[in-house]
Formats: C-alpha cells, structure tokens, sequence
C-alpha cells in the first residue's frame, strides 16, 4: 500500500513543484514506483518540469469526470523506470475536482505505486483542500523570507486542523552567505517559528533554473548541490537518517583561482 | 428562592443586596447573617463593592451589615453603600462583558475561568475568550488572542493581543518574550518600540499593563 504525500506551501514560488519533479525522480531512481500528481488545475506546471508536457492526452479532470480510466491518463516516464505523472487540466479550474473525488484518487493510486506525490497549488482555498483531502503526510517548502514563513506557519495551522499531523519542513533556496552576514534568515530562526521537523535545506542554484526549462530534474544532476541536496531528501523521505549538508562549500583550487581573478565563484 | 426574602444579585463591580422594602430590620439582619454564612466559601477570597437597594437603613444599620458581610463573608468588602438611583441595574458594553454570571462567582482581575491552550497558536488562529488565557507555547505572527482577562504565554508572543477585552483595565499580558505586531489592553492600543528586540537568545519575562491609557511594559 502506497503513502500519499502533499507537497504545499502556502506562498506562491517557493519550490512546491520543483521538490515534488526532484523527490519523485529521486525515489524512482531508488528503485520505487511513484506517481505524481499535479494538482494545480488551470496553471499547470510539474508536467514543464518533468519535460512530459507533449505528452498529455488525458489529465486528473478527465479521471474524475470519466472521461478516461486512470491508467489512460498516468503518463509513463521512460527516462526512470516506475516513474509516472499524471497532469492537471489547464483550460478548467480548480473547481472541477472535489475533495471527495481526491480521496478516491489517492485510494486507487495507493494500490499501483509505494509513493504519491501530490503537487500543491499556492493559497488555502479550494486547489489547497483538494490536494490535502487524501495526504497522509505533508511536506511544507519555505523560502527563508519573512512572507513565506508567514504563509507557512498558516498552511501548518491549516493541515493540523485537517488531522494531518507533523508535516516536515524544506528550506529552500538558501544562500548561506547571506545568512552569514545576517540578511537572510537562519535555519534555526525558521525552526524556531514554525516548531516543526525539518526534512531537509535546499541552497539556492542556478541549476535548478537550467534544469527546470530543460524539463530534468536536478536530483539526477552529480554537478548540481540542490540535486545533492534532494538527494538528501528522497533518502530522508524513505525513513533513512542523512546529515545535513554543509552548504558552505569549501571553495575548489579552480574557484580559488576564479576569485583571483576577479571572477565570482558559483 | 422565595419572591419575598432578601435577594443577592450580582452586576460588575459586586454584590446587590435587594431588600423588601417592608421587611423589619431584626427580619434583615437575621437573614443576610445566614445568607453569608452559608456561602462564604464561594466568596473567599473576592473583592467586591456592595451595594443595596429597597429598604432604607441608617447608617449605623450600614455599618452592622458591612461587618456581618466582612466577618461572615470571607472576601473583602470594598464599599457597603445604598445603590445610587441613576445607576442603571446593567451596563451594556459593545464588546462581551465581565458579567457576574452568579453571585458566587469571584470577580477580581486575578480570578476566573481561564483557557489553556496547550500548542503553539499559529498564523490565522483566533482565540476569543470570556476569562483569562494561557498559551503552552509561542504565539505566531497572524494568529489574534483576545481575552476578557488576562493573557499569559509561556512562549514567544508574536501576534496580536488583546486582554481586558471587554473593559478591563486591570488586564494585563505576560509573556516569556513579548514582542507582540499589536497590543491591547482593554481601550488602549500599542505597537512595540522599534529599539524594544534585543534578541540575543536570553528569555527576559515581561509584562505589560495598561496605566492612565498608555499600555507600560516592565520586565519582571
């Protein structure tokens, strides 16, 4: 039986769909067999992210209205073996599912795959209540700036009160130099606010940008230190106890040499 | 309870003691004595003002009755005092009032019903209480007590407060770090000075009260 796990945030832009493409790709390169769900009707964007989008015929509205069975509409990744997406509708809105068709949804995919990864739209309204209606867990990405925080710690409050209980915390796009020079907030005053388990800190990186209009996902991406991270993440997700990285990055003889020069480092 | 004994009321400040207006005086003392008596632990420990209406009594039979009430009673009589015939029996208050709900409900600022709330109050969050508040926890940017009472947070306060909401202006707020967006005391508004967040980690206990209309805080 799978886990079904909501990725949300509240705030708009923090990271929902990128964690969700990067910890789904992860797993499936762990060996599991995972689906995601883009939840995000009328704007959708994790198919952009994974690079599938040319290949959508059926989506998750077409699924709850029987239009077409599940299995027409999951799209099978072929680059990662047990990888699958299934898309949201992009000319309807988030009216056109309901909570309870979500739940159905969640209980069919329990049965085919180890882990369903639900993409959650920004805001609290009604693309937020579909996407939790059928979560066993959630996962909560912030940025470290005080609206995000703000937006975060009132998702929190708003799955406590739907009973879904100790949700973890990403940080996403971290510059540790900021944090150094105390423009930015730290990891702990985040922590401290939001009072719940951090899964995982991702450093801000261009790769990410790269990878995202490339359509693959960073986490596959031995160069990238948001894929390292995520990487972290995907393990952390399947219960294993990684270390957090040290996002300080000792500076290589070539970015030594670069700083000589005048060139800024990564 | 019989429609033609001596009756105890209650309103904000206290006690009302209505006495027929026939009633003889023997009649009077005898049974204010074993009223009291028979209540004084549910006055223990209560400040209260007592007034009385009907009846007229001199002031030497005033003083016989505040020293049964002070002897009797256990709580602390403030004043013992005909009731003034423009003083309307209630106060209306726009906002939920301190109303004594029986006669043996204490009614100082330092008593009465009081919510814990055992988590930490998060953004969005309203808590609206007729009594004293207590957070087991922080209270997060967003999230709105308001309290007739007091409010205690054994926490980080970050959000906005308000205690003595319904006029009290003995109300106060106290927390373990107080740095709220608004504070409220009964009418009195306040933001926290600019230079008032050392945040260098150490828990430094504050409380604020409200004095003259100005909301104070000192550190304890």
């Amino acid at each position: 039986m799978g886990e079904v796990i909501v990725i949300t945030s509240g705030k708009g832009g923090v990271g929902k769909t990128t964690t969700t493409a990067n910890i789904g790709t992860g797993l499936a390169v762990l060996g599991k067999k995972v689906v995601l769900v883009d939840t995000d009707i009328g704007l959708r964007n994790l198919d952009v992210v994974m690079g599938l989008e040319n290949r959508i015929v059926y989506d998750l509205v077409d699924v709850v209205e029987g239009t077409c069975r599940l299995k027409q509409a999951l799209i099978k990744d072929k680059r990662y073996e047990g990888l699958y997406l299934l898309p949201a509708a992009q000319t309807r809105d988030k009216n056109a599912v309901t909570p309870k068709q979500m739940i159905w949804l969640c209980n069919e995919l329990r049965e085919e795959f180890d882990y369903i990864l639900i993409d959650c739209p920004a805001g609290i309204e009604q693309g937020f209540k579909n996407a939790i209606a059928g979560a066993d867990r959630a996962i909560v990405v912030t940025t470290p700036e005080v609206s995000a925080v703000r937006d975060a710690d009132r998702i929190i409050g708003l799955l406590e009160a739907q009973e879904i209980r100790n949700p973890r915390l990403i940080i996403n796009r971290v510059r540790p130099d900021m944090v150094k020079r105390g423009d930015m907030m730290s990891i702990e005053d985040i922590v401290d606010i939001l009072a719940i388990k951090l899964i995982g800190v991702v450093p801000d990186d261009e790769n990410i940008i790269i990878s995202t209009n490339r359509g693959e996902p960073a986490v596959t991406d031995n160069k990238s230190l948001a894929g390292q991270a995520y990487r972290n993440i995907t393990r952390r997700v399947m219960g294993e106890d990684v270390p957090l990285m040290d996002l300080n990055v000792p500076a290589g003889l070539l970015s030594k040499m670069k700083k000589l020069f005048g060139f800024k480092s990564a | 309870m019989e429609t033609k004994g001596i009756v105890f009321k209650g309103n904000s400040d206290g006690l009302v003691i209505v006495i027929p207006e026939d009633y003889a005086w023997e009649d009077i003392l005898r049974e204010i004595d074993s009223k009291v008596s028979g209540a004084s632990r549910f006055f223990k420990g209560a400040k209260i003002k007592v007034t009385y209406r009907g009846s007229e009594l001199t002031p030497g039979q005033e003083q016989e009755l505040k020293r049964i009430l002070d002897e009797k009673s256990g709580a602390v009589i403030e004043s013992f005092s005909r009731e003034e015939a423009k003083t309307p029996a209630f106060q209306e208050s726009i906002n939920v009032t301190r109303t004594v709900r029986n006669i043996f409900a204490a009614v100082s600022s330092d008593e009465g019903n009081c919510k814990f709330i055992r988590n930490t109050v998060r953004n969005g969050t309203r808590i609206d209480y007729n009594g004293h508040v207590v957070v087991l926890g922080d209270v997060n940017p967003g999230a709105e007590i308001i309290a007739t009472g007091n409010v205690v947070v054994l926490g980080t306060l970050r959000g906005l407060v308000h205690a003595g909401a319904g006029g009290d202006k003995d109300a106060f707020v106290y927390a373990l770090k107080l740095l709220p967006t608004q504070i409220r005391i009964a009418e009195a508004i306040a933001r926290m000075p600019e230079e008032h967040i050392p945040d260098d980690g150490l828990i430094r206990p504050e409380m604020a009260t409200a004095r003259a209309g100005k909301i104070i805080v000192e550190q304890l």
